[in-house]
């Protein structure tokens, strides 16, 4: 046989054992589920629209009316019909309409409800009200509607960006913490649980007789970082697809698709180098459960980049966002923000890079000393010291 | 043929194997015995290439082996398991490949050795659902899958009730008349002695015996048992007669010539009844505790 194709086949299998786990698969759908009905129940909530239909029962009315449907608040929809104010009270009688609106013979406005007059609506109106009189009364002045100030003349500006993008920032960064932290753990562990299974049955003595262990390694953490990968993209994509179909537009699309690129390729490394350290802490156990002591470390990490993610900013979040694993979350992050030169995200790239080559070669030489090593559990130290 | 040549290995400052030479040769059933901690498990992962030795060399029909992969080979490690919560079939297809077979190959090869095994319609069973001795069915079978060259077995026998001990033994004895040189440990002594055709003894990181079973018999063919119609204790003060054992009317003595054993026999004669006066045979058992002591 061709030793070479050793490790696609330990990938193959790994890939293989996953997909029919029916826990990663209900997982998987369950998440799926998770992004499409948050997305679906966000573009439901803002795509609430109130319609409403208002007679107007005479002339300076109908103009208020107009005014008010021709710069409707988003989520208003205003109709307005024009009859005699006894048709009108008799449809508002038969809850044909909302509301009309007429003047008395003093010139005051008066809207008129079934029993209620829904606020948006009154405020709506009343502001038309306003807008309409001041321009009459103007008018009559010989004032240009032009010359006046308006509210729009006020340019809103904020030191840490704008309120909007803020808030997308934060909703992405939950999104990313949260993807990395759970691919981490759900792709992570069992690849030091495996690791354990195998030496401790010794299947890995079989295993390593038949292709190189270096092979066996590459070949789990392949088969695990397709997989988190796979699932990743499928996550990224059916959000996104499902962002875009939505009714509603929701802002900053473009930047978060172009980040979401980005936080795939440092995903793939913060993922690579966890990898490493999983395997050779699965290699030093001796059982799965001593697992559960040698994970606690590299729980408490991800634990801490989670939170960096979530609460992070400023100095903090800079300097995370060159230091590994971290900046699998941090430097997207900032990315969102879309202020950060194109050289600091391939620096920390490099940076990562560099780590994953370092930990996965020590990883490998753990892995290699302490997996045939059946009597008890190993220290790093300990397992380095192994002669093979 | 399978040939170790001064084999020496340390762990630290123990040494566990102290120029270990013996060989296995193609087309027998080689049993490996030696108490706990003799080495025996030690020399089986350096001729699987699972460990480096710190001097010597392994010999396959006299080309050394590198320390590397053994894909040719075929190998039972001592606790076994495999993966306890797959099915049967999917895995061994997946050490299969491992070995260079073909998806399909593989397939037929392992659904044939299963049916061999009387296990074919647990293909798709887990692991673990089988019973220990189904399980350490599987286990050969996953050795047997590639058509090893030569067959390295840690403790095969061990936790096999009598019926699958039979059963593991006849696949042994057919796999070596195929011409495969096949190594074996064990504990159970009693079991090699129908079983092997060569033994190779090791204490303490030293091997004591490496010869066929027969001219191992052959050596130690220097007793008589001895059974009378009476108290056989007289046998005590005859001279040229060492008493290895005594009970009642029952000894197995030593001779110092053919031409004592004659006299005593003769002496037997005169005092009464013998029921039995014969070389003993001894088995692998006996020969292994003579040569450790």
């Amino acid at each position: 046989m061709n030793p070479r194709t050793g490790w696609r086949i330990v990938a193959l299998r790994e890939i293989e054992t996953k997909v029919r786990d029916r826990a990663f698969v209900l997982t998987t759908l369950g998440t799926l589920a998770l992004i499409i009905g948050s997305i679906v129940v966000a573009g439901m909530l803002s795509a609430r629209t109130a319609s409403y239909l208002v007679i107007a029962t005479d002339e300076t009315s109908f103009q208020v009316l107009a005014e008010a449907r021709d710069t409707p608040p988003e989520g208003i929809d205003l109709s307005i019909l024009r009859m005699a104010q006894s048709a009108a009270e008799q449809r508002l009688e038969q809850e044909q309409v909302t509301a009309f609106l007429g003047t008395d013979d003093q010139g005051r406005f008066t809207l008129t409800g079934k029993d209620t007059v829904p606020g948006e609506l009154r405020k709506l109106i009343g502001d038309s009200l306003s807008t309409v009189l001041t321009e009459q009364l103007l008018q009559q002045q010989g004032v240009a509607d032009a010359e006046l100030p308006r509210a729009s003349d006020l340019r809103v500006a904020q030191l840490d960006g704008d309120a909007d993008r803020s808030s997308m920032v934060r909703a992405m960064a939950l999104i990313f913490s949260f993807l990395f932290y759970m691919a981490s753990l759900m792709f992570g562990m069992p690849i030091a649980n495996s690791v354990i299974e195998e030496k401790q049955n010794r299947v890995v003595e079989i295993l390593a007789s038949a292709i190189p262990l270096r092979q066996l390694l590459a070949g789990k953490i392949l088969g695990n970082v397709v997989l988190a990968l796979l699932q990743l993209l499928l996550f990224l994509a059916i959000g996104l697809a499902a962002a875009y179909l939505s009714p509603i537009e929701l802002p900053f699309l473009g930047v978060v698709s172009q980040v979401a690129g980005w936080f795939v390729v440092f995903f793939l490394g913060g993922f690579l180098l966890l990898a490493g350290v999983w395997a050779a802490l699965g290699s030093l156990a001796t059982r799965t459960e001593d697992l559960q002591q040698s994970s606690g470390p590299i729980i408490a990490v991800l634990m801490a980049v989670l939170f960096l993610g979530l609460y992070a900013s400023g100095q903090l979040l800079v300097v995370a966002s060159y230091i590994p694993i971290a900046s699998s979350v941090a430097m997207p992050i900032r990315l969102l923000s879309g202020e950060v030169p194109w050289w600091e995200p391939a620096l920390s790239l490099g940076i990562m890079a560099l780590s994953c080559w370092v930990v996965l070669r020590f990883a490998e030489r753990i892995y290699r000393r302490a997996v045939m090593h059946t009597e008890g559990t190993l220290s790093i130290k300990k397992a380095l010291q192994i002669q093979l | 043929m399978l040939e170790l040549e001064n084999i020496t290995r340390a762990f630290g400052d123990r040494t566990v194997l102290d120029e270990v030479s013996f060989s296995v040769p193609a087309g027998t059933l080689t049993g490996f015995v030696g108490a706990n901690g003799a080495g025996k498990t030690t020399t089986m992962r350096i001729i699987m290439g699972l460990l480096a030795a710190h001097g010597g060399s392994v010999r396959l029909n006299g080309r050394t082996l590198p320390v590397s992969t053994r894909p040719e080979f075929g190998y039972m490690p001592e606790e076994r398991g495999l993966y306890p919560k797959q099915p049967v079939l999917r895995q061994l297809m997946y050490l299969g490949q491992l070995h260079g077979l073909s998806r399909a190959d593989c397939r037929a090869r392992a659904l044939e050795l299963l049916d061999r095994f009387g296990l074919a319609e647990r293909a798709t069973a887990k692991l673990e659902s089988l019973s220990l001795g189904n399980q350490q069915r599987v286990q050969v079978v996953a050795a047997l899958l590639h058509r090893p060259k030569v067959l390295v077995l840690d403790e095969p026998f061990s936790g096999l009730d009598p019926l699958a001990v039979d059963a593991m033994s006849s696949i042994l004895r057919d796999y070596a008349a195929q011409g495969v040189p096949v190594l074996f440990s064990s504990h159970q002594l009693d079991l090699l002695d129908a079983l092997v055709d060569h033994l190779v003894i090791i204490q303490e990181g030293r091997i004591l015996a490496d010869a066929p079973a027969e001219q191992l018999r052959a050596e130690q063919a220097h007793r008589h048992r001895l059974h009378l119609g009476a108290d056989a204790g007289w046998l005590r003060e005859e001279p040229g007669v060492e008493v290895i054992d005594l009970s009642g009317p029952e000894a197995l003595v030593s001779f110092a010539s053919p031409q004592e054993a004659q006299r005593v026999l003769g002496c037997a004669v005169r005092r009464g009844a013998v029921h039995e006066f014969a070389v003993y045979r001894p088995s692998l058992a006996d020969i292994y505790r003579e040569v450790i002591q």
